[in-house]
């Protein structure tokens, strides 16, 4: 055999190995568990349409309880979180509807009513409200969701003004960006582990990303209507997949961090493990997943199995 | 040499000349010679007649009845020798160009005979009828209305009708058919540099604007063929309170933008609506009022861009989509009303609400669907505060624990599942088979 014919097979041998290991890495097989329902607090009053769920470490899980205008702050250790509950309830909540933490386990809440952040200590009282930037007037400012990153940076997805205002742990902007020009409706907002700050449009179930030097957005998927009915939220986790909450239709979608599809998780139900309607979902630092169950009144938890 | 003998080479070009060929579109038929239609008019007597109307196609004129049918056998109906959805346009490709941007849903489906005759008529076009009488067999509402209304749009009642501003097929201009773009096409006939127009317009320089936004094209009952439902402020001429002077550059602007300007004069209204627990997202952005209503007229009640159903799909398609699909399905006799007739704003208020999904109702079961339907006459099951849900102990068995308030789809009774035994069953364990 002479040498060229030898280069030859070792070369498409090699091609052959990395196409299949690539195939491999791109059917990456998810499978979730379904761990347990979370439905009243330690005085066994029953959530009410729960909105909004917030987890980071510490155990700790905050739950909107939007029904009840509450947050409900729970410890989830060990499939165990009813008996370690504790209400949260401040005047200024009418209806809470979706719930953030930052880094020192500060509460942020957006109220549906009010439609404004409000800023709630970690031992749950009420530390005022997280103003528009100035300039604008409160009727010149609609948030329709945030988010906080690791570094405790507010991001409000405000769609009156047609952008993502980003504020400092201070209250000081630091930046402005200015929402696509095509667009649906824009419903929910995250950053994922390396900073990309990504944008769900509902209508057309579409996510957008920051570009690289962040001052636009850019699609990094197409319309994803054949996977999902209506998103209506989006969480990120530390591998960079991207979590949709598909609330008409009743599911979890998730993509990869290009956007591309991998899987889905639950069904439309009333029984344990399946959904009805949710809205906001979180992942702990655990990989725990939990999702404000809203039609079926409880908060679902699901964990990734190997 | 790549060819290494003569009759190779002839065989390829043979092979290309044949494959290169361009296809006939007339159907070839061995006729013995002579005959033609001739031949076919022998059996097919009362053509004799219809080869006397004014117009008649060319190719049955000529005899050529074998370009559309087979004499033999055929797979299509009357003989053809193709179906009919694509037979005309073997022929008549130039009717949709590639570039249209719009086309006439029976010309795309090769629906041709819907207003041809395919052998002959009295009409020009060989037409089954003639002007707007043809267009209205479809287009109903429209030209029931124009008659009906006080102030008529002349073009349409005279001349050409409907073709004066509509082409029949497609257009490569504008969209809905029209020969041109809307102000283009207005212009035609209506001199906008005339002072009478200014003033007409309160001086406000609108020749360039879009004149749909406040006339209705097929005339109206209000004076100007202006929409019937129009804007107060624009049926009193008072344009001046949204927009600045008409001398100004920015006149065709608003004062304010969004909701703020809406909200100076329906200031109830946006009381109660911003005083709800839950705000359309819609009204909230830059947009606001007017991603559902339109500023100055339209045909719709509650200036309404469009149909309720219609304006709600905009962005609900997800769940229109499967309001058509529960219409179609045939299981689903008892469909509910407002879900049959599209009136989303039956159950859900499309401003604001206390509740989540915008119902209008927290106990869905008495204080909605109770408006409508005797729930107590739901005898044959448990419903209400004492009834826990057997598969969620927080919830309590209301009519949406066994139907689904939008339809769904396939599966009958509003349910969402394939079968009542499959519903009953998800409570009633002990009686699954």
């Amino acid at each position: 055999m002479s040498a060229s014919i030898k280069i030859y097979v070792i070369v498409t041998a090699a091609v052959i190995l990395a196409l299949s290991a690539a195939k491999s890495f791109c059917a990456e097989e998810l499978k979730f568990q379904y761990i347990t329902s979370i439905y009243s607090d330690d005085q066994e009053l029953k959530l009410k349409q729960p909105e909004g769920v917030a987890c980071r470490k510490n155990n700790l899980l905050i739950v909107a309880d939007t029904g009840n205008a509450r947050l409900v702050r729970y410890t989830f250790k060990d499939s165990l979180a009813e008996s370690a509950a504790r209400e949260i309830r401040v005047p200024q909540l009418r209806y809470p509807r979706r719930v953030e933490m930052n880094s020192k386990s500060e509460i942020f809440v957006l109220d549906g009513k009010l439609r404004r952040i409000i800023r709630i200590t970690a031992d749950g009282k009420f530390n005022g409200f997280i103003d528009p930037p100035s300039g604008s007037a409160p009727s010149a400012y609609a948030p329709i969701s945030f988010h906080i990153d690791k570094d405790d940076n507010l991001y409000i997805l405000d769609i009156f003004s047609g952008q993502v205002i980003v504020l400092g742990t201070r209250g000081e902007t630091r930046k402005h960006i200015k929402l696509p020009g095509e667009y649906g409706f824009f419903t929910d907002l995250t950053v994922d582990s390396r900073g990309r700050v990504l944008l769900l449009d509902s209508v057309n179930a579409r996510v957008y990303s920051t570009t690289a030097n962040s001052t636009g957005f850019t699609a990094i998927t197409e319309g994803l209507k054949a996977y999902m009915r209506f998103p209506a939220g989006l969480t990120t986790d530390r591998q960079g997949r991207i979590y949709l909450v598909d609330r008409n239709g009743s599911k979890i979608i998730i993509l990869a961090r290009d956007g591309s599809f991998l899987g889905r998780l639950s069904a439309r139900g009333w029984k344990e493990g399946l959904l009805s309607y949710p809205s906001q979902m979180c992942i702990n630092d655990r990989g725990e997943i939990f999702v404000a169950d809203t039609n079926n009144s409880r908060v679902q938890v699901f964990v990734e199995i190997e | 040499m790549i060819f290494r003998s003569a009759p190779v080479f002839l065989f390829c070009i043979w092979a290309a000349l044949l494959f290169a060929a361009p296809t006939d579109t007339l159907h070839k038929v061995k006729l013995k010679p002579g005959a033609r239609g001739t031949e076919c008019l022998r059996c097919h007597e009362a053509f004799q007649k219809t080869l006397k109307n004014r117009s008649v196609h060319p190719l049955l004129k000529s005899g050529k009845c074998t370009a559309c049918h087979d004499p033999h056998t055929s797979s299509h109906k009357n003989l053809l020798i193709s179906d009919v959805s694509t037979l005309c346009s073997g022929c008549h490709k130039e009717m949709v160009p590639d570039n249209a941007r719009s086309s006439h849903k029976v010309v795309v489906e090769g629906n041709c005979i819907t207003c041809h005759n395919s052998h002959a008529s009295d009409n020009p076009f060989i037409l089954s009828k003639t002007g707007n009488a043809l267009c209205v067999e479809c287009h109903q509402d429209i030209g029931t209305r124009a008659n009906q209304v006080e102030f008529k749009h002349e073009p349409l009642q005279k001349g050409k009708g409907c073709l004066s501003c509509h082409n029949p097929h497609a257009s490569v201009r504008a969209g809905s058919l029209l020969k041109n773009k809307v102000t283009s096409l207005c212009k035609e006939c209506h001199k906008t540099d005339r002072p009478s127009f200014a003033g007409r317009h309160m001086n406000y320089k609108v020749a360039d604007s879009n004149c749909n936004s406040c006339h209705n094209p097929h005339g109206s009952n209000k004076s100007g063929i202006l929409y019937d439902a129009v804007h107060a402020p624009v049926a009193e001429k008072k344009c001046k309170q949204c927009h600045p002077d008409p001398g100004a550059a920015n006149a065709l602007e608003t004062k304010k933008k969004g909701m703020l300007l809406c909200r100076d004069c329906h200031k109830e209204m946006m009381a109660e609506t911003f005083s709800k627990n839950r705000v359309h997202a819609p009204l909230t952005d830059k947009v606001a009022c007017l991603n559902c209503h339109h500023p100055h007229g339209t045909k719709e009640k509650k200036l309404l861009n469009d149909t309720q159903f219609k304006v709600c799909g905009t962005c609900h398609a997800d769940t229109v989509e499967l309001q058509k699909w529960s219409i179609k399905n045939p299981k689903n006799e008892n469909l509910c009303e407002p879900v049959k007739t599209g009136n989303c704003a039956s159950c859900h208020s499309p401003h604001a609400a206390d509740n989540v999904l915008l119902v209008r109702q927290e106990n869905i079961s008495i204080g909605l669907c109770g408006k409508c339907h005797e729930w107590e006459a739901h005898a044959t099951h448990q419903i209400g505060e004492k009834a826990i849900d057997q598969r969620n102990k927080n919830l309590t068995v209301e009519c949406l624990s066994c139907h689904v308030g939008c339809g769904t789809g396939n599966k009958p009774w509003m349910m969402p599942f394939e079968s009542t035994y499959d519903l009953c069953t998800q409570c009633h364990v002990e009686r699954k088979r």
